[in-house]
């Protein structure tokens, strides 16, 4: 490794992915870098992850696929169809590959509930694809809360016996958790393993890149709860700690980030942080909003006599 | 000699599904049409705190997030007795008409346009082995360059979603009483000014491009028809001032538009595996338990039904409906229909942005009530999308979602009668049976999700992809 | 020499409040760079804990170190005494952070208030609830870990 690498996150905060990713153009560009085999498996989830991928801007997903990386397989976007489209997928066990996964992996009856396609005629479960293509892959990335640690898909009482990707592969995966994953999240992280292998990783095998930092450390509304200001319902400026606000516990960027074009995020939206970036989301980062803390801890004989407020 | 073919995956549809037919002659004389994922969001809403509903139920569904927020908001209203204002209800639905414009752009020209034209093949995504592009080169071309802007449109449709909902896929905009944050004037004309580029982007493009495949394929005029029976819940409708923007709650059946009853919607499941005490229940009745040895059942989605009969539910029903469009029910008729929509949609909207009263606040404290019932029926991007809950000691304990997929690729019936796309089917002429490129192209017309529909798959029965039946 | 050793023990006390801090950061920084010049100072500080315990630990200081020691610890014995109130188990369930209650746990037998804990928004903590004694989960979670001597202590579970 390079002992004059710069360190992105204080050399650009902000760009890190565009950043990341102009070099990648650059080194390709010079033949420096060959662009990358990179198939998508969409398995049991919502298949909201390769939308946000689609929401991508700089670099967007036409750049994705022209500049950085011959995009081989996904269900959502590809061409072809029912054999065709497996013959596809089956032809990359030969070559080198990355492997980005969205959604859990459904073990109820041997994989059964969640089918992606028919090979030579036999079923191939979500089950069998991650078996199949995950050891394989030069990495894993599994992206989406569901395909990290079994999220929405997983929650209870986990009708379909979901587990993370993890739990079926015995090799190092790594994980961007969020619901879905911001597309920077993906696309930086594939930028640094085109040009320098795998990113730095915490415990948990996120990248340090994006989810270093706690919410609440960044969070434009600290000062509210640090003075102890909370908002009572939806819709105020104040600090959400009392509707529920996970950004507490929950390590990723958006504060700093922001989603869509970078024009909003859900605190700014007036709205608690649903902590959908941390494990355990949705089980263990409930209740999302409440009412019932709201009602400030105070004594009831002193402020019953205030206006507006009523227990 | 009967064939049967099976296509799997159905690829550019959101989720998993198999089309299983049977031809005979080159005509299709029987299908099945199942879904291949099962979640169980309904088990998995028991015992949650009801306003989460709001957010979780939207993980349903990647590309239609926002249709669940409204549904499940609409439901929580109902059983809460709130009455959102009026500008709560116009910030909602302008969130709503975001979603719209970003599904049918994605739908158009991610999902379709890979069917009818030719994309360039040095991208690996876009190699297939179907030959039937018809279009000339030059036009082709044009196309593929709009299917490369068309991804730039598309995710500012998300843009101006965000720009008040906070983030999308899975936003945190809309809520009960309207949505959470104030539209200020600043942030009304940064939604105004996208939806300016993407007007243009549909008028000068979308609807020409829609109109050149429709030239070159007319054929598709005349296939995948389906019963004809058309559904709306209603959507950008009643407001106390504007009136009715788009379409009300109406049925359309044996040539006749009348008023929709939500009386009339049942869940059929006699040939689904499901038991319950009825073989065809009312929603908030009864959420039926798996039974995976029924005799006849062949898939684990079920059947809505309303007053007994398959309905079709979308772009096409709303478009007929409100009398915007009405040259004829067929896949290319679907198609057409949904981009016209589009641009209805950005009119909606632009009326809707125009009577906003910029900083308003519409929410309030709430409180869970201790026990309570409700319903939230609204017309979403992919038609009739109902949300169905039950309160009970202030948590949700029962929970009911019939999704607009589930009506139109819904299983047979109790009286046997095939489901909408499974009828669009029966009848197609397949002109080359080892590429029999008709039946995805029907089915993508009614623009499926899979994820939304709760399906499982059987277990058993291995098939060749092509394989003689007789 | 009584001096000496209690100026000792305070800096003790000062490089623990540097280290907490130290792992603190450790913990946000993502900086290769920054962490291995934390990792650093955390040697180096655990170099002058070991200096000067060895110091104050020989034979003949130990009894005075002691004496240094105890009268602080009374005195925070003697403060939480205040506190002490005792709960029942259903009693605490009341302080379940709900309609306007405070928030309060229990670990170890310990109650502290967890109202205005920035980990427990809306009484809440990766599903846990407040009002309840969470020594199992406490242990299973948060072993080792220098977090409840941030809390305010409330009171004692009988």
């Amino acid at each position: 490794m390079s002992n004059t690498r710069v360190c992105p996150e204080y050399a650009a905060r902000l760009e890190t992915a565009a950043e990341l990713v102009n070099k990648v153009r650059d080194e390709i560009k010079k033949g420096v870098l060959v662009k990358r085999n990179l198939v998508w498996l969409e398995l049991t989830g919502c298949s909201g992850n390769i939308i946000s991928l689609l929401d991508g801007s700089n670099p967007d997903f036409k750049y994705l696929i022209s500049q950085m990386a011959n995009f081989i397989y996904d269900n959502s976007l590809m061409a072809a169809e029912g054999e065709k489209a497996m013959e596809q997928l089956f032809s990359i066990r030969d070559k080198e590959y990355i492997l980005a996964v969205e959604g859990a992996v459904a073990t109820k009856n041997n994989g059964l509930y969640n089918i992606i396609g028919r090979w030579k005629g036999e079923p191939i479960t979500a089950l069998k694809a991650i078996e199949l293509f995950g050891k394989r892959a030069t990495h894993v990335i599994a992206l989406g809360a569901c395909a990290t640690h079994g999220g929405v898909s997983a929650a209870r009482p986990n009708p379909s016996e979901c587990v993370r990707v993890q739990s079926v592969l015995k090799r190092k995966v790594i994980k961007l958790p969020g619901c879905p994953c911001h597309p920077d999240w993906f696309l930086g992280t594939l930028a640094h393993i085109l040009l320098y292998g795998e990113p730095e990783l915490d415990n948990r095998d996120r990248p340090l890149l994006f989810y270093s930092t706690l919410i609440h450390d960044r969070c434009p509304r600290r000062s509210f709860f640090d003075q102890g200001i909370f908002a009572s319902k939806l819709g105020e400026s104040t600090c959400m700690f009392k509707l529920g606000c996970r950004g507490p516990v929950t390590r990723v960027d958006c504060p700093i980030r922001q989603w869509n074009q970078y024009v909003n995020w859900p605190i700014e939206d007036d709205t608690p942080c649903i902590g959908c970036a941390q494990f355990g989301f949705p089980d263990r980062m409930e209740p999302f909003i409440t009412y019932n803390t709201t009602r400030g801890v105070r004594n009831v004989k002193e402020d019953s006599n205030k206006p507006g407020y009523t227990n | 000699m009967s064939k049967r073919i099976v296509i799997n995956p159905v690829t550019r549809i959101s989720g998993f599904m198999e089309i299983n037919v049977i031809i005979d002659n080159n005509s299709v004389v029987d299908a099945k049409t199942e879904g291949l994922l099962f979640r169980g969001f309904e088990k998995m809403l028991n015992g949650r705190n009801p306003f989460d509903a709001v957010y979780f139920t939207q993980r349903i569904c990647g590309i239609c997030s926002t249709a669940h927020s409204m549904a499940s908001t609409l439901a929580l209203e109902d059983a809460m007795g709130i009455v959102p204002s009026e500008q709560g209800r116009y910030l909602r639905d302008i969130l709503h008409g975001c979603e719209y414009l970003q599904n049918h752009i994605r739908h158009f020209y991610q999902y379709t346009i890979p069917d009818f034209v030719k994309l360039p093949e040095n991208y690996p995504l876009f190699t297939t082995d179907q030959h039937d592009f018809r279009i000339p080169k030059q036009k082709n071309d044009q196309i593929v360059e709009h299917y490369f802007e068309s991804l730039d449109i598309s995710r500012s449709a998300h843009e101006m979603l965000a720009v008040l909902g906070g983030k999308v896929p899975h936003n945190h905009g809309i809520f009960v009483g309207g949505i959470t944050t104030q539209a200020t004037t600043d942030k009304i004309i940064k939604i105004k000014s996208i939806l300016h580029t993407i007007r243009q982007f549909i008028i000068n493009k979308m609807i020409p491009d829609a109109y050149i495949i429709a030239h070159y394929y007319s054929d598709y005029y005349s296939i995948g028809r389906g019963y004809g029976n058309l559904l709306s819940y209603g959507c950008f409708d009643r407001y106390k001032e504007l009136g009715t923007l788009y379409v009300n709650p109406l049925e359309y059946l044996d040539g006749k538009i009348s008023t929709f009853d939500s009386e009339g919607i049942t869940e059929e499941i006699d040939y689904s595996w499901y038991k319950s005490q009825a073989d065809a229940y009312k929603p908030l009745e009864t959420i039926p338990d798996a039974d995976m040895n029924k005799k006849n059942a062949y898939s684990w989605v079920k059947a809505p039904r309303y007053f007994d009969k398959p309905f079709e539910v979308g772009p096409l029903a709303r478009q007929w409906l409100s009398g915007e469009y009405r040259k004829g029910i067929s896949t290319m008729d679907r198609t057409i229909a949904r981009v016209l929509e589009a641009k209805k949609i950005t009119e909606v909207l632009n009326t809707l942005l125009q009577s906003l009263i910029p900083g308003v606040t519409v929410q309030e404290e709430y409180r869970i009530p201790e026990t309570a019932v409700g319903t939230g029926l609204i017309d979403t991007t992919r038609g009739a999308l109902g949300h169905w809950i039950k309160i009970n000691n202030s948590v949700i304990s029962f929970y009911q979602v019939i999704t607009p997929t589930a009506w139109n690729l819904s299983t047979r019936g109790n009286n046997g009668l095939p489901g909408t796309s499974e009828q669009s089917l029966i009848g197609t002429t397949v002109k080359d049976v080892n590429n029999p490129v008709e039946l995805g192209r029907i089915i993508r017309s009614f623009d499926p999700c899979v994820s939304c529909a709760t399906h499982v798959y059987l277990q058993g029965e291995h098939i060749k992809s092509i394989q003689v039946v007789q | 020499m009584v001096d000496r050793e209690s100026i000792a023990c305070q800096r003790i006390k000062r490089i623990i409040i540097e280290l907490e801090n130290c792992i603190n950061l450790l913990h946000v920084t993502p900086c290769i760079y920054t962490r291995s010049m934390l990792l650093y100072q955390l040697r180096s500080k655990m170099a002058e804990i070991d200096f000067l315990s060895s110091m104050i630990c020989s034979k003949e200081n130990q009894i005075k170190c002691s004496q240094v020691a105890m009268p602080q610890l009374n005195q925070q014995t003697q403060q939480n005494h205040q506190n002490q109130r005792e709960f029942t188990q259903q009693e605490l369930a009341k302080y379940n952070g709900l309609d306007g209650n405070p928030a309060y746990v229990a670990v170890n037998g310990v109650v502290y208030d967890v109202t205005n804990n920035a980990a427990w928004a809306a009484a809440s903590h990766f599903g846990l609830t407040a009002g309840k004694d969470l020594t199992s989960e406490f242990a299973s979670c948060h072993a080792g870990q220098q977090i409840l001597n941030k809390l305010k202590v409330v009171g004692k579970l009988i």
